[in-house]
Formats: C-alpha cells, sequence, structure tokens
C-alpha cells in the first residue's frame, strides 16, 4: 500500500503552475502592450 | 524591417510558442496524474518528479546558454548574445524557482526533512543566488556596454558551477537521488514513468524557448522605444 501523501503533490503542482503560468502571463500581458502601440 | 517592426514579429512568435507550451503543460499535467502509474513506495509524492527534473533540466540549459554565449558576446561584442543571455537568465531563475519550490515538498515526505546543506542543494541554491544577483547587475548598470561586459563575466561563472551541479551526486555524499535518465548505462524507469518524463522535459524546454523569444522580443521592443525617443 502506498503511502498517503497526496498533498505534498498537489501542493508541489499548484505551485509549479502559480510560478509559469504567473511569470508567462506577466511577459503576455507586456507582449500586448508592445503589439498594441 | 525597422527595430519596433521586428521586435513586434519577435514578440507575436514568442506569445504564441509561450501559448502552446503551457497547453503542453496542461497536457502534462494530465499525463503525470492520469497515466503514469503511482510508485508503490513513495506514493503520490512521486509524482512531483515529472515537474521537479523537467524544470531542473530547463533551469540548468538555461543557465549553460547564458554562459555559453556571455563568452560569446566577450569575443564578438554583438548585441544580440547580450539581449539573448538576459532573457535566458530571466527565464532560468523562473525555472529554477520551481525545481527549488519543488525539490523540499517532495523531500519532506520521502527524506522527513524539507532541506538538507548537501553539495547537489546548496551548489543549486547558489546558482540560483548568483543568476539573481546578475538580473540585479544588469538592472544597476545603466551604460549598456558596461553592463554587457560585466553580466557577461558572472554569466561564464555560472556556466563553470553546472557540471559540479551535475557531477554532486558522484563526487560527495549526498541524499539527492543520482541521475536515472542522464547517465552512461540505459535509463532505470518503467516506460510508462520515462514517456510521461520525456514528454515533460519537452514541453519544458518548448516553454523555455518560447518565453526566451518573448524576453528578448520584449527587450529589442524596449531599446527601439529608447532610441526613438532619443532621436526625437
Amino acid at each position: 500500500m502506498p503511502p498517503d501523501n497526496g498533498g505534498y503533490m498537489i501542493a508541489a503542482y499548484v505551485v509549479t503552475a502559480v510560478i509559469l503560468v504567473g511569470y508567462a502571463g506577466w511577459l503576455w500581458s507586456k507582449g500586448r502592450r508592445v503589439l498594441r502601440s | 524591417m525597422t527595430a519596433a517592426a521586428a521586435a513586434r514579429s519577435i514578440v507575436r512568435r514568442g506569445m504564441f510558442l509561450t501559448a502552446v507550451a503551457l497547453l503542453g503543460l496542461a497536457a502534462v499535467y494530465l499525463l503525470a496524474l492520469q497515466y503514469a502509474p503511482v510508485e508503490a513506495r513513495q506514493g503520490l509524492a512521486q509524482k512531483i518528479f515529472y515537474l521537479h527534473v523537467p524544470s531542473a533540466w530547463s533551469a540548468l540549459l538555461a543557465f549553460s546558454l547564458v554562459g555559453i554565449v556571455s563568452g560569446l558576446y566577450l569575443w564578438l561584442h554583438d548585441p544580440r548574445l547580450d539581449r539573448f543571455a538576459a532573457s535566458s537568465a530571466e527565464v532560468g531563475v523562473a525555472f529554477s524557482a520551481v525545481m527549488l519550490t519543488t525539490g523540499p515538498i517532495w523531500a519532506k515526505p520521502i527524506w522527513g526533512t524539507w532541506w538538507t546543506w548537501d553539495a547537489r542543494l546548496t551548489l543549486t541554491l547558489f546558482l540560483f543566488f548568483l543568476f539573481v544577483g546578475y538580473l540585479a547587475l544588469r538592472a544597476a548598470l545603466q551604460d549598456p556596454a558596461e553592463r554587457a561586459r560585466f553580466s557577461a563575466v558572472v554569466g561564464i561563472l555560472g556556466l563553470l558551477l553546472v557540471p559540479f551541479i551535475h557531477l554532486s551526486v558522484y563526487l560527495f555524499r549526498t541524499l539527492h537521488p543520482q541521475p536515472i535518465v542522464l547517465k552512461p548505462s540505459a535509463p532505470s524507469l518503467p516506460p510508462e514513468m520515462l514517456r510521461t518524463l520525456l514528454v515533460s522535459a519537452l514541453v519544458f524546454t518548448l516553454l523555455y524557448v518560447g518565453l526566451v523569444t518573448l524576453r528578448y522580443g520584449l527587450t529589442l521592443a524596449e531599446e527601439a522605444r529608447e532610441e526613438a525617443g532619443d532621436a526625437a
């Protein structure tokens, strides 16, 4: 029976999404501003 | 083509690649959670592997390219190389933030501790701080030629750390496991796990390319705007 540690997995997946999607979104919004100018 | 038009074209390409890579990241989440089996001894926490290893790969790729391109800059003095190095460093810091947060979250249930000051972990943390310093240095220097020259030296110093980080698990006693894919013998993983890892590594590499392209285009656009402002 594998250990019950799914909470750690969820935390890591959420943190990864926050960092990568957050950074990409920040660059994306700057990119949209450049394309509009 | 003017510099501003070229910058817009690069920004557009970077946005497209980044969007495709983020869709790929969603597919990686599905693969890792639904397709890859649960490891018997580590349980669900082992699935952190599919994010931790590709983020480490992308971070080390980013920092290695900063070092190589910085060396080329000191030789050729081409501003495109400096712009690429700065973009790659910033994206590398983002990937190493993922590596340095997912690592301790995985370590806690498996090693029983969030962090240990062994060679692999300590060197990786130093590399992260070195490139945060690299970005701070760039922000502090106003003269473009001086900024490019000084930061190129720091970028090359960062590159020197990369092989030590890869080999640290062989050279020192450490809790960190040895490589299971990038090693002289065949990868030691069940096929479903290996496939998921390779897809994830591919997606993270594409995300690296997309983010660096976007960052490069944004820097070029900023330079074009400053030049237009100076000319006016």
